[in-house]
C-alpha cells in the first residue's frame, strides 16, 4: 500500500496542496531558463498534453516552442503542425536552424480526421512534437487526446483560445499566452500537474522580428521628396 | 524429355471456391446458360453432374449459385497457375483452356528424383485447394493424353506408359471430329490399333493430318513447345459467385491475394510502393483505388490495414462482383536498417513509414507536405510544399542570406485596417517577378500592431497597407 502511494505521488497523480513534489515526470526544456524555473525545472511535459491559450498569432508562441523544434528536428524526431492558422515560412524555419525534412504539415478536413491523425502522431514512436490548431474541441476530445498522449512519450501542444481558459481541461499543462511591453510574451500558467498554479514570467522575444532588447524604431523616415505629379 | 502435364479440370470452379467464405453448392455452365459444365464436390453429392440441363440441376439443389464459364477469364486463371509453377519448374508451357505443360526431365536431378518433382507439384497443388489430374509422357501430347485420363503415374517406365497409350480410345485422343469417325468406320478403336498402320499408307489414304498427330503422341516427329515467360507485374483477380456488398467481405479475398503477393514478391526479392485495387460492379464503371505506401513494403499485413482504411472513408458504390489487384511498381529490396541483430528495438525508418502511410490512406495525397525553401525573393515563392519523403539525414548549413522573415506566412495578404503602435524595421524593397508575370513591387515593414502582435507590413505600389505575415 505504502508502495503504492508513493509511487502514485512519485508521477504526480495525487495532488498534495500543502507540499509541493519534485516529481520525475519526464518532459523537454523549454529552452527558457525563466520559464523553465516556474514550471519546476522540467519544462515541456512529455507523453501529456500541453495548453498554449491565445488570442491571436503573432505574440511569439511560435518562439516559445522554437528552441524544442531545433533540438528534435536535430536529433532525427518529426515535428507535425496539424492545421496550422497560417502558412509555416519554410525560410524563417530554415534561417532559425531547423531541419525541415524532420517537419512534416498535415491539413485535415474534418474534426473526425483531426483527432485520428492527432492520435496516429501522438502513439508514434517517430514523433517528437506535435502543435495542433484544434479549433473547436469537446471535452470529452481533449480527455481522448490526453490518454493518447500518454500512450506515446512525445509532446504535444493545443494553441487554443484564450476563451477556454476558465474551462477546465485535463492537459497536463495550460500556459496563458498575452503580449507584453517591449514585444515580450507573458506566460500565466494556469495549471500545472502536482502544483500549483498561479506562477507568471516575462519572455523578451524581441529577437523574433531581428530586434535588440531595447532598441528604438530602426525605421528609415522621410521626408520624401514628393513625386512630381 | 519427359513432360508433366496437368490437367485442371474444374479450374473456373476451384479459383471461385478459394474466394468464398461459405461453402454452397456452385456449378459452371456453359455459355448460353444451359448445360451443366462443372460441379462442385457439395453439388455433385446431391445429384448434380456434368452435362445436366440447369433445369435439371435446379430441380436438385434450389439454392444453386451458378456462373457462366468466360474464356477470357479462364486464360488469365490458367496464368495464375503457371505463375505458381514457375517456381518450381522452368520451362512451362500453356495449353488452352484447362492445361499446363511442364518439362521435367531436367528437374530430376534438382529435386533428386522424379517422385520429389511430382511430390513438389502436387504439395502446390493442395495448397491451392486445386483439383489437377497428373501425366507424364515422352511426348507433350502423349504426356497431355496420358493427364486428361486421369491415370497418370508418377513413373517415367516407358513399357508403362506405351500400355496406357494403346489403350486409349481414339474419342479421347483429340482428333477432330472428322478425323475420329473416319478411323471408327475403318474399324480403328483404339490408338495401338492407329500405331500398328504403316505410315506412308496412314498419310496416303486418311492425310498428313491424322499422321502428324500419331507421330507426334508418338514422338517420331517433333513437336516443339514455346516457354512461357512469367510478366513482369503481379495480377490477381477474385471473382465472386454471389455479389458482394459490404466492404467488410472483400478484406478476405483481399487478406488471401496480398498473401499471393507477398510471396510473389519474397520470390523476386522485390519490394513495391504502389498497389492498384480494382472494384468491378455489374452495371457501373469500376471504381479504382490507388493504395501508395510512404516506403518499400511487401507485408500483407501492412497492405491490408492501409486498404480497410480506405475502404472506411469511401463506402462501395455497388454491389462488387470481382476484384482486381494489380501491382506494377517494383523496387529492389534493400536490408533493414536501423534494426538491432535481434529486432528488440523498434524500426524508426519503418514506424516513419508505417506512419505516414497510414495518414496518407486516410486523409488523401495532398493533405501531408513538407516545406522546402526556394530561391526567389518574393515572399510567396520563396517556399514550396513538396511530397513527404524520408530523406538520408544531410549537413545543410547553408547561410541564408534574407533578412528576417516571420514564422507565419499568411495565405493571401491582408489588408491593414489598424494603424500600427510602432514601427521598428524598415524598408526592406523587394521587387521583382517580371519575368514570369507575377510582378511584387513592396517595400516591407515590421511593425507592432495595437493588439502586441508584430507583423510584417508592406505598402505595394498601389500605396495600400497589406499585412504579409506574423513574428510568432
Amino acid at each position: 500500500m505504502n508502495e503504492l502511494l508513493s509511487a502514485l505521488k512519485q508521477s504526480a497523480r495525487v495532488w498534495q496542496g500543502h507540499q509541493p513534489v519534485h516529481t520525475s515526470q519526464p518532459a523537454e526544456s523549454t529552452g527558457y531558463q525563466a520559464l523553465d524555473n516556474q514550471l519546476g525545472g522540467l519544462g515541456w511535459p512529455r507523453g501529456a498534453l500541453s495548453e498554449c491559450l491565445l488570442d491571436t498569432p503573432g505574440i511569439g508562441e511560435l518562439h516559445l516552442l522554437l528552441p524544442l523544434m531545433q533540438r528534435l528536428t536535430h536529433s532525427g524526431k518529426t515535428v507535425f503542425w496539424l492545421n496550422p492558422p497560417h502558412i509555416p515560412y519554410a525560410p524563417a524555419l530554415v534561417r532559425e536552424g531547423v531541419d525541415l525534412d524532420q517537419v512534416v504539415v498535415i491539413h485535415t478536413q474534418d474534426s473526425g480526421d483531426f483527432l485520428w491523425t492527432l492520435e496516429n502522431c501522438l502513439r508514434s514512436p517517430v514523433t517528437g512534437l506535435v502543435m495542433a490548431w484544434p479549433g473547436k474541441l469537446a471535452l470529452r476530445d481533449v480527455r481522448r487526446l490526453q490518454l493518447a498522449a500518454e500512450a506515446g512519450s512525445n509532446v504535444c501542444v493545443l494553441f487554443r483560445e484564450r476563451c477556454h481558459a476558465a474551462q477546465n481541461s485535463p492537459a497536463a499543462l495550460r500556459l496563458e499566452l498575452q503580449p507584453d511591453a517591449n514585444q515580450c510574451l507573458h506566460v500565466q500558467i494556469l495549471k500545472r500537474r502536482g502544483s500549483w498554479p498561479g506562477q507568471h514570467c516575462e519572455l523578451p522575444l524581441p529577437h523574433r522580428a531581428g530586434l535588440a532588447a531595447a532598441e528604438t524604431s530602426r525605421v528609415a523616415k522621410g521626408p520624401w521628396p514628393r513625386p512630381a505629379r | 524429355m519427359l513432360w508433366l502435364h496437368l490437367h485442371f479440370p474444374q479450374l473456373l470452379l476451384d479459383h471461385l471456391r478459394r474466394s468464398r467464405q461459405q461453402d454452397a453448392a456452385l456449378v459452371i455452365v456453359d455459355a448460353s446458360g444451359q448445360k451443366v459444365l462443372q460441379a462442385c464436390a457439395q453439388a455433385s453429392s446431391q445429384g448434380v453432374q456434368p452435362g445436366m440441363r440447369l433445369k435439371t440441376a435446379l430441380s436438385l439443389v434450389a439454392d444453386l449459385a451458378m456462373v457462366r464459364t468466360d474464356p477470357q477469364q479462364e486464360a488469365r486463371v490458367l496464368q495464375d497457375q503457371a505463375r505458381w509453377l514457375y517456381r518450381c519448374v522452368a520451362h512451362i508451357t500453356l495449353v488452352p483452356p484447362d492445361g499446363l505443360l511442364a518439362e521435367i526431365g531436367s528437374l530430376q536431378k534438382l529435386y533428386g528424383g522424379l517422385p520429389a518433382v511430382w511430390e513438389t507439384i502436387e504439395q502446390g497443388l493442395n495448397e491451392r485447394h486445386l483439383t489437377a489430374w497428373l501425366g507424364i509422357g515422352h511426348t507433350p501430347l502423349a504426356a497431355r493424353l496420358i493427364a486428361r485420363t486421369g491415370k497418370g503415374e508418377c513413373s517415367a517406365d516407358q513399357g508403362h506408359m506405351q500400355r496406357l497409350l494403346d489403350q486409349l480410345l481414339l474419342s479421347a485422343a483429340e482428333f477432330d471430329a472428322q478425323a475420329c469417325t473416319r478411323l471408327q468406320r475403318l474399324g480403328l478403336n483404339t490408338l495401338s490399333d492407329l500405331f500398328a498402320l504403316p505410315a506412308a499408307e496412314l498419310a496416303r489414304r486418311l492425310g498428313p493430318k491424322i499422321l502428324a498427330h500419331s507421330q507426334k503422341i508418338q514422338g517420331t516427329r517433333p513437336d516443339p513447345q514455346m516457354p512461357w515467360q512469367p510478366p513482369h507485374r503481379f495480377r490477381q483477380q477474385a471473382d465472386f459467385a454471389e455479389d458482394i456488398e459490404h466492404s467488410q467481405g472483400l478484406l478476405f479475398p483481399l487478406q488471401r491475394i496480398l498473401i499471393e503477393l507477398e510471396e510473389d514478391l519474397c520470390w523476386r526479392q522485390q519490394e513495391t510502393d504502389s498497389l492498384n485495387v480494382l472494384l468491378c460492379y455489374r452495371y457501373t464503371e469500376p471504381t479504382r483505388l490507388h493504395i501508395r505506401t510512404s516506403g518499400p513494403e511487401h507485408r500483407a499485413e501492412a497492405f491490408l490495414n492501409l486498404i480497410r482504411l480506405r475502404f472506411e472513408q469511401q463506402p462501395l458504390q455497388a454491389p462488387v462482383v470481382s476484384l482486381v489487384l494489380l501491382v506494377k511498381r517494383f523496387i529492389g529490396r534493400e536490408a533493414a536498417s536501423g534494426q538491432d541483430l535481434l529486432g528488440e528495438t523498434p524500426d524508426m525508418n519503418e514506424a516513419w513509414h508505417t506512419l505516414i502511410s497510414r495518414l496518407q490512406a486516410r486523409l488523401g495525397d495532398g493533405a501531408l507536405q513538407q516545406l522546402v525553401p526556394h530561391a526567389d525573393h518574393r515572399p510567396e515563392q520563396a517556399w514550396a510544399s513538396a511530397d513527404v519523403q524520408r530523406k538520408q539525414r544531410k549537413a545543410n548549413a547553408a547561410e541564408n542570406p534574407l533578412p528576417c522573415r516571420p514564422l507565419w506566412l499568411m495565405r493571401k495578404p491582408q489588408p491593414l485596417h489598424t494603424k500600427p503602435q510602432a514601427w521598428f524595421a524598415g524598408p526592406e524593397r523587394i521587387s521583382g517577378g517580371w519575368w514570369d508575370g507575377q510582378r511584387v513591387q513592396r517595400d516591407y515593414y515590421i511593425a507592432q500592431l495595437p493588439s502586441g502582435q508584430l507583423a510584417w507590413v508592406f505598402r505595394d505600389a498601389s500605396q495600400g497597407w497589406h499585412i504579409h505575415g506574423w513574428f510568432g
